[in-house]
């Protein structure tokens, strides 16, 4: 039975499409087949940073409205097996989105993979909506800031009352916290929000906590999802976030600052 | 801690104002999303009614719902003319004339919950 998973946090710019690479990435690397679907109708970027634009031929909106076979508008990464990316359409609007077609193509997507990974656009609109109302799981992609954990404060509560879940009475989404652009040196200063706080104030599990990093960057200049950048601290961070969802227990790495010598601290402090 | 901390006071961490700004406005937004959907509804109903007897200002009212543990509160906030507009406007409503109230503290706002004042009183159960 395949499990789906939504990626989202209702703010833009958090990371979720970074993080939905990630993540793919990571649950193909373990053996699972795994599909990643842009819901951002208008706004494809899914490819761009899976390093795959330049093969999309179909789209997600192709199969929904029958011009194409979901086989066709499935790319498979050149890199992992069990990896594939459903782009989303660059030009039709949003309202090609419908329930009936989300539904038909996660159903048939179900019969082949384990995780179907669904990476949310921002905001709660009908994208927002349809990328999360079949999921089992959600991954809420947060910033420690103050309009990043508003909104996704904001993303819960829909969850709790429009998903499908929700509407039908069964089970509740699962939800759990994946901070990202993670500063410990700034939390240290009380510059920002520290884990703790952000995990007080949204009341839900932390999966996992991605270091403010120049390697994301980097990674998707070149079309590569940062988790295979192995000597990254981000890379390392996706890589347990992905084995904390899988169940395992594996302790949070970068949450405080790198050790600095007394000099450089005080250089620091009086600056 | 290095040594310069010694000689100033800390300003708070901006970080700590963050949060405390967050557990407020959070707080406030839970509990709307949270309230039934029936409550504009009960408001516009509750005023209709209370409009029939007395003649209030429909911007000084508040309705809130608390949701308590056990018990929930629903309470109505209405504040209700001066004295002399509402002997008036009662005079109206009844067709009668009020009967002579003493001297009492002549323009006083009578305010808060509808079943407080001997006016309201006079005016909501004798029409029964």
């Amino acid at each position: 039975m395949s499990k789906i998973i939504v990626m989202t946090s209702g703010k833009g710019g958090v990371g979720k499409t970074t993080s939905s690479a990630a993540f793919a990435t990571g649950l193909a690397l373990r053996g699972f087949k795994t599909v990643v679907i842009d819901f951002d109708v208008g706004l494809r970027n899914l490819d761009l940073v899976m390093g795959c634009e330049r093969r999309v031929v179909f789209d997600f909106i192709n199969v929904i409205n029958g011009e194409a076979k979901l086989s066709q508008a499935l790319i498979k990464d050149k890199r992992i097996d069990n990896l594939y990316i459903l782009p989303t359409s660059q030009t039709r609007d949003k309202d090609a989105l419908t329930r009936e077609g989300v539904e038909r193509v996660l159903n048939d997507l179900s019969k082949e993979f384990d995780y179907i990974l669904c990476d949310s656009p921002a905001g709660i609109e009908r994208g927002a909506l349809m990328s999360l109302y079949f999921a089992d799981h959600a991954i809420i992609v947060t910033n420690p800031e103050v309009s990043s954990v508003r909104d996704s404060d904001r993303i819960l509560g829909v969850l709790n009352s429009r998903s499908r879940r929700a509407e039908q009475g069964l089970e509740p989404v699962s939800q759990q916290l994946l901070l990202t652009r993670y500063d410990p040196d700034r939390v240290e200063r009380g510059e920002m929000l520290k884990v703790d706080d952000v995990l007080e104030i949204l009341a839900i599990p932390l999966l996992g906590v991605i270091p403010e990093s120049q390697a994301v960057l980097r990674a998707s200049n070149v079309g590569m999802p940062v988790i295979l950048d192995e000597a990254s601290n981000a890379g390392q961070a996706y890589t347990d976030a992905v084995g904390r969802f899988l169940g395992e227990e594996i302790e949070h790495r970068f949450v405080s600052p790198q050790k600095k010598g007394l000099f450089s601290r005080l250089l620091r402090r009086s600056a | 801690m290095s040594i310069f901390s010694f000689f100033r006071s800390a300003p708070r961490p901006s970080a700590v104002q963050a949060k405390e700004r967050l557990q407020i406005v959070m707080a406030h937004e839970r509990a709307g999303r949270t309230g039934p959907d029936y409550l504009p509804m009960l408001q516009q109903e509750l005023l209709s009614v209370i409009a029939k007897y007395i003649d209030i200002d429909q911007n000084k009212v508040e309705v809130k719902l608390d949701r308590g543990g056990d018990c929930s509160t629903l309470e109505l906030n209405i504040e209700l003319p001066a004295r002399e507009q509402l002997k008036s406007a009662m005079a109206a409503v009844k067709g009668a004339k009020p009967e002579p109230k003493p001297a009492d503290t002549a323009d006083g706002e009578a305010k808060r919950s509808a079943a407080n004042g001997p006016l309201t009183d006079g005016g909501v159960k004798k029409r029964h």
